[in-house]
């Protein structure tokens, strides 16, 4: 115990003996970690865009003629049965009438030109899936339904709204993965620059008898607070820029384009510390391991 | 308590420093280790501080197979021994307290115990008055017997000197050894590794020499060599 509040103040000392090195670390580390949580959240705003388009993009069932209202409640739950189901809303023909009407109010020739009962119309059911992946599936068995006269089928665009939603995540993970890479590499570097200053007390440490534990954390300390200072300082940059770009598209775009922070600082607060953390505490331990392994000789000093 | 049987020990890039290497030394004795560059002397240092290992035979140390001595075990092992350099290695940016305070606080030794211990150690080579000192502040004698009080501070039943007196004047020297001597005398077995034959003469105390990696001569427990 004492040992270990002795070497939690070395950390400390260590980061203000070498402050340039570590203000460099932390200003680097900065950088990648705002890169990391750009691509992050650009990636959730752009599938919260997908499962908006998604969303929108509604299936219609239209019913066979003749029908008893019984029946077409039973094809209700027919329908909800099939699975994937997220809404269902019965539309009866009049009602869909009516909604062609009133988009064709520019054109009275045309509406003059229709039965105006509706009766031609078929009585549907509009639905939202929970899963677009499974568009072209869902639409299948829909079809193949009794009582179903023809279900519309949009599964290009579904193919593309997902598609594009699994390429924004993929590259998203791969640019997070590459820069937690850089990130590691920035702090490995800047503690195997503090060991090589310290090399001389590694030396003496070993010589005297430290165990590798003792060498390291100190090390480890130091790594971890270079991570946790910089985690802390992108979570402030990124809050301000996020509500910055969030007022700002407000006016450009509907409301609800961009997630509202609110919803995001919470895991924000989370995942940049953690993963400054997780950076400074893993990137030290590499080098530390590789220098007590290679060069930590008692006369390497 | 140290025992080299037949080893030999050759370096990746083909140096052979030491070649069916026999030493025994006595709980309590001191040794001169004396030899040109190159001889094999700092080999040996580093196979006693098991920092390198022999390529064939065996090295005991205090009961220790060095050999056979596991990874995790070998800072426990060091701490029965006491380093000293020729190059002093105390931490410039520490004053003379805390270098000797630092190798006792890597055993895990409280604070009250620190407190208590380095100023005895630093009576005993007459630093008292300098404990608030950098190193760069003091001679090559008061630095290296700052080296002496840490390598002291744990109580080690060996201590190791690697020409403890390469960076100081002779009379200094001769104060040096003298300390080194007396440390022995209390029951700390002593190797000490020199280039200077007047120290060896002075102290008549047992001399090993060794050459190209090999033990040439030993004048034996406590005989004088050079007479």
């Amino acid at each position: 115990m004492h040992s270990f509040s002795y070497l939690v103040k070395e950390g400390f000392r260590n980061i203000w003996t070498n402050r340039l090195m570590s203000f460099a670390s932390i200003g680097v580390l900065i950088c990648c970690l705002l890169l990391m949580g750009s691509a992050a959240l650009v990636s959730v705003n752009i599938t919260n865009v997908m499962d908006l388009l998604g969303g929108q993009n509604v299936i219609k069932v239209f019913l066979v003629d003749g029908l008893t209202e019984e029946q077409k409640e039973q094809m209700g739950e027919i329908i909800k049965g099939v699975g994937n189901i997220d809404t269902i809303e019965f539309v009866d023909r009049k009602a869909a009438y009516q909604s062609i009407i009133s988009r064709m109010t520019d054109q009275p020739e045309l509406i003059l030109a229709i039965d105006d009962s509706g009766d031609f119309l078929p009585d549907a059911y509009s639905i939202t899936l929970i899963d677009n992946g499974k568009y072209s599936e869902t639409v299948t068995i829909l079809q193949s339904l009794d009582n179903v006269y023809t279900v519309s089928d949009k599964s290009d665009l579904a193919a593309k709204l997902e598609s594009i939603n699994q390429v924004v995540s993929v590259v998203s993970v791969w640019i997070v993965g590459l820069l937690f890479i850089v990130s590691l590499f920035i702090i490995t570097n800047t503690i195997k620059l503090t060991m090589y200053v310290r090399r001389l007390e590694i030396s003496i440490m070993k010589s005297v008898g430290a165990t590798d534990w003792f060498i390291r954390l100190p090390f480890l300390v130091e790594g971890i607070i270079i991570g946790l200072v910089s985690g802390l300082v992108s979570f402030g940059l990124v809050t301000y820029v996020y509500l910055t770009a969030t007022s700002a598209v407000s006016t450009v775009l509907s409301a609800g384009s961009l997630i509202a922070y609110s919803e995001l600082w919470g895991w924000c607060l989370l995942a940049f510390p953690s993963i400054g953390v997780l950076v400074g505490a893993f990137g030290s331990l590499i080098s530390i391991r590789k220098y007590l392994m290679k060069e930590g000789g008692l006369s390497n000093a | 308590m140290i025992e080299f049987r037949n080893v030999y020990k050759t370096y990746d890039n083909g140096t052979k420093a030491l070649k069916d290497f026999n030493l025994y030394v006595d709980e309590g004795e001191f040794v001169f280790i004396v030899g040109s560059s190159g001889a094999g002397k700092s080999t040996l240092l580093k196979i006693l501080m098991r920092e390198e290992l022999p390529n064939s035979g065996e090295v005991i140390v205090d009961g220790h197979r060095l050999s056979t001595l596991r990874h995790k075990d070998i800072p426990y092992y060091r701490r029965s021994m006491g380093m000293v350099f020729q190059d002093f290695r105390l931490i410039p940016n520490m004053n003379v307290f805390d270098n000797v305070a630092f190798a006792m606080r890597v055993t895990g030794a409280s604070t009250k115990a620190v407190r208590k211990k380095v100023p005895y150690v630093l009576g005993l080579v007459g630093l008292n008055d300098k404990a608030r000192c950098l190193p760069k502040e003091l001679s090559g004698g008061e630095q290296q017997r700052v080296g002496l009080a840490r390598a002291l501070i744990n109580n080690p039943s060996i201590i190791i000197a690697d020409e403890p007196t390469g960076n100081v004047d002779p009379r200094m020297s001769f104060e040096i050894v003298d300390m080194l001597n007396e440390i022995n005398r209390r029951g700390t077995t002593v190797l000490m590794v020199t280039h200077e034959h007047s120290l060896v003469k002075k102290f008549r105390r047992r001399i090993i020499e060794i050459q190209d990696g090999e033990l040439v001569a030993d004048s034996g427990p406590e005989v004088p060599y050079y007479a």
